[in-house]
């Protein structure tokens, strides 16, 4: 007991020196804190985007891997039956798959918004004859839950959302440009098989805040009334299927794979490969997404992490000069208790209270300072590293490839944002590691000096000094 | 109360050639005090670190109840049978006086007293007042500083005490003051005393006065020591 008392006596009595150890070693809690509870917040981040955004896998056309490999999108476009996506879906590695699909279309009776030509989805060209073009845009999905933009930018103002086959909602844009109502039927042509016709009933109608056009450069090479979101016209996937369309050709096709483990892509990939997928799709996930909207993150983790690695090296080297050099000064005290008869283990006893009470001193300030600067930091580094990501003008983003119905605008980042917000916790695990670094400092600043301390005899030590 | 005994002792300091001791049989007996003279450089603080167990004899042994000091615990022998004042004091300078004198007791496994009042009382003994001990060492003179020093020693009660230089840097009034604890350590608590010094004062309390020179003591004349004792009893101020 008296070692403990005496080891708080003494560390009042080199004040100096304890203070130092004790400012470096706080300097090191503080931000061992900031990086675990960084690190940990963005990693908890980084699965959940996993679990989500990296469970999703498309299995599309790659008309830029094709273009690179010498083929042509249009002419050796490869078709799958329909079927065989939905049997993908069937795989043991799924979690559940959502469907859609795109079909660009014309219409006899339907004016596009933005259409610059004669309307109803014709044009003259030069010679003067007349062909149809597609303005208009079937959009088709598994579950009008998924839709994007619905409950935020988009509402239904009359009538409902579609429910069974051939039902369909439009942008009050697109109702008021042809005069549509509530129960109106509309028909609509696929552009690329012109035999299979939409007669559609309109159940719905929907104000839209979203912007026209995905990106405002669609517009610099003229209109794409096809591509301009009022255009839209939205119903069931059984509407597609029901048509009976045969294979994605003209079809757009977007259909969601979710894994339920994100290891299991590869798996998934072997799977429909064996079951005939041709070598011109790709099976992966949006890591062009999953890349922008993690980035950041991933940013502030390895600079928390590398800031943090410098400040351990530099302190434990600090600590342990110190720790050396405190060894002179200390030699004379230790020869002292050793000549009135106490014991090494003893002595080294009280040596290393000494150290673990600084530490545990520290310990609870640098839990305390850390945690409430933590937030602070990360949201700082996040913000600088969001901004720094919006501003690098990606030029994939920019990039617009059409072939047989199919298109490939972008390179999947648009309308995917950087995550800009952490919210850090201090949990028992953090709380564990920081103690286990601390108690290391503290073993670390002490037996350096008691392994060399207590070699000597007592002695040698008085004699030293005299 | 046991008999501290060298038998045979010669001793070298490593990788020296001067021999210090030289198969020197001395005995040291309860109720007695003892002083060792000698040039400087005669040896004599080396005799008080194998007395106290700091160092071991080249050859010969140094016995304390019959048992060699080599073979036994030296540490629980320094805790708790000896009590050791240097001549470079080794107080722990931050310290005050009294945390010096409560940690060496606290180590020496006192128990049952409250050893801040028992640290008062030896300070108060030797002159030192209740302020200054509660100075820290490097605060305190030379003299108040080997004060501290003898307090330390006696205060886990010891049955050795085993001093060297006690009174160096002590005036004659404090001295006569320190001289009469030993004695009266030795005369009535029966503790044995070996005090090596230069002082002529110091051997008026000696039961028993070696010199040492060549590495080999000599008992010196007794009768002066006789002399010089009552001197002491009677007067004490006056000595010399
Ligand atoms: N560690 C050592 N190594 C080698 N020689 C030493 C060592 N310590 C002391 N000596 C030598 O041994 C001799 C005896 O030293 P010691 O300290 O015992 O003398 P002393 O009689 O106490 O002298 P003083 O009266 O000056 O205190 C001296 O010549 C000294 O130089
Ligand atoms: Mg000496």
């Amino acid at each position: 007991m008296y070692l403990f008392t005496n080891a708080i006596k003494n560390l009042g009595r080199n004040k100096g020196r304890n203070m130092l150890i004790a400012v470096i070693t706080l300097a090191i809690i503080i931000s061992t804190v900031v990086t675990l509870t960084i690190n940990n917040a963005a990693a908890r981040v980084v699965d959940d985007i996993r679990l989500d955004l990296g469970s999703r896998v498309s299995v599309r056309q790659d008309f830029i891997e094709m273009r690179q490999m010498g083929l042509d999108g249009r002419r050796d476009a490869q078709h799958i039956p329909l079927t065989d996506f939905v049997a993908f879906s069937e795989s043991e590695f799924l979690r559940h798959t959502t469907f859609s699909a795109d079909v660009l279309a014309w219409s006899d009776s339907l004016f596009a918004i933005d259409d610059p030509n004669l309307g109803e989805g014709t044009r003259v060209l030069d010679d003067g004859s007349v062909m149809n073009e597609e303005t208009l845009r079937l959009v088709t999905i598994s579950d009008p839950e998924l839709l994007p933009d619905f409950g935020t930018l988009r509402e239904i103002v009359d009538g409902r959302m579609f429910d069974g086959i051939n039902e369909a909602v439009i942008s009050e844009a697109l109702a008021a440009h042809n005069d549509i109502s509530v129960g109106d039927t509309i028909e609509i042509i696929g552009a690329y098989a012109t035999d299979r016709m939409f007669s559609l009933t309109v159940v719905g109608i929907y104000s839209d805040a979203t912007d026209e056009y995905l990106n405002p450069w669609i517009t610099m090479f003229g209109l794409f009334p096809a591509l301009n979101r009022r255009n839209e016209i939205i119903a069931s996937f059984d509407t597609l299927l029901a048509s009976s369309w045969e294979t994605n050709a003209g079809l757009d096709i977007d259909f969601h794979y979710f894994l339920s483990n994100p290891d299991y892509l590869e798996a998934f990939e072997v799977e429909v490969r064996a079951m005939g997928l041709p070598f011109t799709y790709n099976v992966d996930i949006n890591r062009a997404a999953f890349e922008r909207v993690t980035g950041p993150l991933a940013g502030i983790s390895s600079a928390a992490f590398t800031f943090m690695v410098v400040v351990l090296v530099l302190g434990a080297i600090t600590l342990g000069l110190m720790s050396y050099m405190a060894v002179r000064e200390r030699k004379y005290e230790v020869g002292v208790l050793r000549a009135m008869g106490l014991e090494r283990g003893r002595v080294a006893i009280g040596i290393i209270s000494e150290a673990v009470m600084i530490a545990a001193v520290c310990l609870v300030i640098g839990l305390g300072v850390g945690s409430a600067v933590a937030q602070p930091i990360a949201n700082g580094m996040l913000s600088g590293r969001v901004a720094e990501a919006e501003a690098v003008e990606n030029p994939g983003a920019n990039r617009a490839l059409f072939a047989g119905g199919q298109m490939q605008i972008g390179d999947g980042t648009a309308g995917y944002v950087p995550v800009s917000e952490i919210q850090l916790n201090l949990g028992v695990d953090i709380i564990l590691q920081i103690i286990i670094i601390t108690l290391g400092l503290a073993a670390l600043t002490s037996i350096i000096g008691v392994v060399i301390i207590t070699q000597y005899e007592p002695l040698i030590i008085l004699r030293e000094r005299t | 109360m046991s008999v501290l005994a060298l038998k045979d002792v010669s001793y070298k300091y490593e990788g020296t050639t001067r021999v210090i001791f030289k198969d020197v049989n001395l005995t040291f007996e309860p109720g007695k005090v003892y002083t060792i003279v000698g040039k400087s450089g005669s040896g004599k603080s080396t005799l008080l670190s194998l007395l106290s167990g700091l160092d071991t004899a080249t050859s010969g042994k140094v016995e304390i109840g019959g048992e060699s000091l080599a073979s036994i615990n030296r540490n629980h022998y320094r805790r708790k049978k000896a009590g050791i004042i240097f001549q470079s004091l080794n107080l722990l300078p931050n310290a005050t006086a009294i945390d010096n004198i409560v940690l060496s007791m606290n180590i020496s496994g006192v128990t049952g007293i409250d050893k801040k009042a028992r640290a008062l009382e030896l300070l108060e003994k030797v002159g030192i007042s209740q302020e200054k001990a509660n100075r820290k060492i490097v605060k305190l003179s030379g003299g108040e500083q080997q004060r501290i020093g003898i307090a330390r020693a006696l205060a886990h009660n010891p049955e050795l005490i085993i001093a060297d230089e006690p009174t160096g840097s002590l005036d004659k009034d404090t001295e006569v003051k320190v001289l009469k604890i030993f004695r009266s350590l030795a005369q009535e608590e029966g503790k044995c005393v070996i005090i090596v010094t230069h002082s002529k004062k110091v051997t008026t309390i000696a039961d028993e006065i070696w010199g040492l020179e060549k590495g080999s003591f000599r008992q010196l004349d007794p009768s002066e020591v006789q002399a010089g004792r009552e001197i002491i009893a009677k007067k004490g101020r006056k000595l010399v």
